[in-house]
């Protein structure tokens, strides 16, 4: 969920060297579908530019294909939960220090599903999510991420910020990963604690696209908030 | 209005009774709702929006006959009847074969139409069945299907009942516990679909479609039912056809198309039901009031409309207050010494399976493809070498159990697969074979290996000495697994084809070995070890950590040596399909692995664990198409190896032995006892094996297919059975010969002295 500096990225990348929430601007107007996230961009994990993060890498894209057992290139990496349970990440972090951490933030997850998808050929994209929970539950994240001195700024409200991957799964049709659930979001557009307000899929090439892409019976114009 | 419901079990699989209830209400308030039970343990009886129970005995003790005139009594008299029970709407079929006017049930020529696991009727449904094989086959070509799929395959009966079985000691259990159950033995299997459950709902009358509900699984219970789901319209594409289906079947009452999704969207359909699922309470919530809908075509009483309250469902456990005319019946006690009370469906539902097949015997059939060929014989066709091989021995000097080398047997298989290598070599590239000795030591299959030009693939310094006491060199020696320095002083100073180190602490072994110059070999590489796979041995890769480790130690291999890398998936164990994934995957490791040290892969040892059939079928094209993956992906390799030691040496030997004595018992239930054990045939849990008996008076061999025949071992031990529900031939008495083929691999080399004094 979350942008890190990183020496690698690409010329025009916004926000260069922004991190932990100190040089991002949330002034965006909050009436805009993506609140205070309107111009936040995905998360990016950074590399050492040596050995280690090519070693991590690599370990990444074999173990996910492995983890398909022979099943569909489109089945999500469930494992990827399964060896990093879901929790708060200091950021800027790199692929040696993410890939195979125990505990990492959605920003991660995303990042890594999005490197195996495309490894194992599929169409994916980044995804990024405005969800409704709860008073309660925002608090409680609060203090977690209060508790490892992690930046909270994904949260608002009873909002929160979260990231995740968009698959092609036909021509022009979508379905939505959220990596550190394990689980594609349902895409009927259920209200109420957890269901999904907002969603910007990020497409640097959106040829073909120009329509958007079709999400259950939706259709979602790219690189920009969607309120649903 | 009265209205007859059944099926009100509501455990953790419930039938759809409660359910029914309840949006029968809602449509007709006023309506007497009557639920029909045959236990009185069945909890949904208690329920409080019944008006009237007819409880009647269980399935195991009415009076068919009678009971089925109270039924008819009951809807001339013009009540109507809503079954919710399989067996029981089966059943009602078989009395009504055309129906009733009243009974919003199916007619039997519907049933017979969705019967498993074809569901003719819903061939115009854009679903598909997945792949299954009928138990009548013979096991040869069972194990054959389960191989083919992975092990994930389910045995299922032709209406109830679903296992998994994932080896092969499971599924002759399950199969013998089902076929007792539904009292048939035709059964089929039937391979998984990963994804996820849904179900299409369905009501019609008199081949009219009245409405239709689409309702997704978003939470099961263990045994994968539903606990909760959400509902939605069925999409056109998808209810014209099924209107078309209701119209050919001629359907009057529910049903339920139960299928799975698969990651790539396509649908494949389970099973369907002839009644309403037991979520069916769920779509009226969401405003689609099925049973509601069949009543009121079937009376033209218009039903209260529902309104839709929310389009997703979910259940709770409550508690009911007990009738006091229907006190709980005791709880049977546990059996003496036993754990858990044992307790069997409460109505006695087999009971009906059981008394359904006696009616019609071929009601509870299962349903196979129109255009199957002429029904299985059930056994196992012998292959013509085996025939000769067989013929060329003297019995009647031979001390059983004996195991018989099939000479002509083996001599073809490592020619075949030495033409193969060769045919398969290109001027880049040259295919190699190892025998792996493990599988079988004998000295005439080392000797056959040698002349059709195998490699010797030894796991110990043990097997090296017996390769090279039969006339390979040092240089034809593949050296794998952990124990290759044992036993201590046998290591070959010369220089050998190739040596594959087997943990990161074997490696550094090997580099000092080769640098004090005590060991050589022409290549030197890691076996890797498949993270997905349960394996003790090689290299690990399943963490960022023991993968660098990895990396770190391939940059640490001698120089003037060549690099290889090994792997071995028993596709035997994991599958013929999964183990191309895991090829796949293990080329992709390689990749990386190359790109990580800088060492390129000059020789790849694809391992082996082949099942006989699996590897010689299809010769050709199989290994063609590895060898084609490894070139275009790992350019540097000069050199392929593959190790098809099953495949050679289970074919090349049987074991003969005679039987002892035979014990009939009731039921035709025969124990034959033998004078081979499980300790001549160790994999019997594991494969089958194709048997016959050699006639005593003409010497002819009969093929031994299945039956209520067990053929238990000399050994005092309880689970020395060697073959359970075979059928020996008529006339098989003690002192006959019988032939277990298949016997030359792991049952002969892993065999063991026991029992003999
Ligand atoms: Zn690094
Ligand atoms: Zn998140």
């Amino acid at each position: 969920m979350y942008l890190a500096a990183d020496k690698t990225k690409p010329e025009g990348a916004q926000l260069e060297d922004a991190h932990c929430g100190d040089d991002v601007d949330l002034a965006a107007p909050t009436t805009a579908p993506g609140g205070k996230w309107q111009t936040f961009p995905n998360s990016h994990i950074s590399h050492h530019g040596a050995a280690c993060c090519d070693i991590a890498h690599q370990w990444l894209i074999a173990f996910d294909y492995a983890q398909l057992n022979g099943g569909d290139v489109l089945t999500g990496p469930r494992w990827m939960r399964e060896q990093s349970a879901w929790g708060p990440t200091a950021w800027p972090i790199h692929w040696c220090e993410a890939v195979g951490a125990k505990t990492v933030d959605c920003g991660v997850h995303a990042a890594i599903a999005h490197e195996a998808f495309v490894a194992r050929g599929v169409r994916a994209f980044r995804a990024q999510f405005i969800q409704r929970y709860s008073a309660d539950a925002t608090a409680s994240w609060r203090q977690n991420w209060g508790k490892e001195s992690v930046s909270d700024h994904w949260i608002d409200g009873e909002a929160i910020y979260h990231e995740g991957n968009a698959i092609l799964i036909g021509d022009d049709e979508v379905k939505l990963w959220d990596g550190s659930a394990g689980w594609w979001i349902n895409p009927r557009g259920d209200a109420g604690y957890g269901s999904l307000a907002a969603v910007r899929i990020e497409a640097p090439d959106i040829d073909g696209f120009a329509d958007g892409l079709l999400w259950g019976e939706r259709r979602i114009m790219l690189n920009q908030w969607v309120a649903m | 209005m009265k209205i007859y419901v059944s099926g009100l079990y509501a455990g953790g699989n419930p039938q759809p009774g409660v359910g029914i209830v309840r949006s029968l209400r809602q449509g007709y308030p006023n309506a007497t709702i009557v639920g029909v039970e045959y236990s009185n343990r069945v909890s949904g009886i208690h329920f409080g929006k019944l008006d009237e129970l007819w409880i009647q005995r269980p399935w195991s003790e009415l009076d068919l006959d009678a009971y089925g005139e109270k039924v008819r009594e009951a809807l001339d008299a013009g009540g109507l009847w809503i079954s919710g029970s399989d067996l029981e709407a089966m059943w009602l079929a078989s009395v009504f074969p055309d129906g009733h006017p009243n009974l919003l049930a199916p007619p039997m020529s519907g049933i017979k139409r969705i019967t498993k696991p074809v569901v003719e009727a819903a061939s115009g449904l854009p679903i598909k069945i997945p792949t299954y094989l009928s138990t009548e086959h013979s096991d040869w070509d069972l194990h054959a299907f389960c191989r083919e799929h992975n092990w994930r395959v389910w045995l299922k009966g032709p209406y109830y009942d679903a296992s998994r079985t994932p080896t092969w000691d499971t599924f002759t259990a399950v199969r013998n516990a089902l076929s007792k159950v539904w009292s048939t033995e035709k059964l089929f299997l039937q391979a998984h679909v990963s994804g996820y459950e849904e179900s299409v709902m369905l009501s019609a009358f008199r081949g009219e479609l009245l409405g239709a509900v689409s309702m997704r699984k978003r939470d099961i219970t263990t045994e994968g039912k539903t606990w909760a789901g959400d509902v939605s319209e069925v999409p056109a594409s998808f209810m014209e056809p099924l209107r078309q289906m209701v119209r050919d079947t001629n359907w009057t009452g529910g049903g339920e198309l139960e299928m799975v999704r698969d990651a790539s969207d396509q649908l494949w359909l389970i099973e369907m039901n002839p009644r309403f699922p037991a979520w069916v309470h769920g779509a009226t919530i969401a405003g689609h009031n099925l049973p509601a809908l069949l009543v009121q075509a079937a009376t033209r009483v218009a039903a209260q409309p529902v309104p839709a309250v929310a389009s997703e469902f979910t259940r709770i456990v409550l508690e009911v207050p007990v009738r006091p005319d229907y006190p709980l019946p005791p709880l049977p006690e546990p059996f003496a010494g036993a754990v858990g009370h044992s307790m069997k469906h409460p109505s006695g539902l087999t009971s009906l399976a059981a008394r359904l097949h006696e009616i019609d015997p071929h009601m509870l059939d299962v349903a196979l493809a129109p255009d199957a060929a002429a029904p299985p014989s059930g056994v196992a066709e012998l292959p013509d070498t085996f025939v000769a091989d067989i013929a060329a021995q003297d019995f009647d000097a031979m001390q059983t159990p004996q195991y018989i080398y099939m000479d002509t047997t083996a001599t073809s298989l490592f020619k075949r697969a030495a033409d193969r290598a060769h045919s398969l070599s290109t001027n880049g590239v040259e295919v190699i074979s190892g025998y792996s000795i493990k599988t079988n030591p004998d000295k005439r299959l080392i000797k056959l290996a040698l002349d059709n030009g195998f490699y010797a693939e030894a796991i110990s310094l043990g097997e090296v000495q017996s390769a090279l006491e039969v006339g390979f060199r040092p240089d034809q020696v593949i050296l794998n697994g952990p124990g290759k320095w044992w036993p201590e002083g046998l290591m070959p100073r010369e220089t050998m084809h190739a040596v594959f180190c087997d943990s990161i602490a074997d490696l550094d072994r090997v580099v000092a070995a080769v640098a004090a110059g005590d060991m050589s070999a022409k290549h030197i590489g890691v076996r890797i070890r498949t993270p997905n796979i349960t394996s003790r041995f090689g290299i690990p890769l399943d963490s960022p950590t023991t993968f660098a480790k990895l990396i770190a130690a391939v940059k640490r291999l001698p120089n003037d040596s060549a690099f290889g890398v090994h792997f071995h998936m028993a596709s035997s164990h994991v599958g013929v399909a999964q183990w191309w994934h895991l090829f796949e995957s293990m080329l992709r490791w390689c990749q990386s692995i190359e790109k990580l040290s800088g060492r390129t892969i000059e020789m790849l040892d694809m391992g082996g664990g082949w099942y006989p059939d699996d590897w010689h079928e299809d010769q050709i094209s199989k290994i063609a198409r590895a060898a084609e993956r490894v070139r275009t992906m790992l350019l540097g390799v000069r050199q392929i190896a593959s190790e098809p030691g099953k495949a050679m040496a289970q074919p090349s030997m049987a074991l003969a032995m005679r039987i002892l004595e035979i014990q009939e018992h009731e039921d035709d239930y025969i124990e034959a006892v033998v004078d081979a054990s499980i300790a001549e045939i160790p994999m019997h849990f594991w494969q089958p094996h194709r048997m016959v008996r050699q006639c005593a008076e003409t010497g002819e061999l009969q093929p031994i297919g299945r039956g209520k025949t067990h053929l238990m071992g000399r050994l005092c031990m309880e689970h020395d059975i060697i073959a359970s529900n075979v059928q020996l031939p008529e006339g098989t008495r003690a002192g006959d010969l019988l032939i277990f083929c298949d016997a030359g691999g792991y049952d002969r080399s892993m065999s063991y002295v026991f029992g003999r004094g």
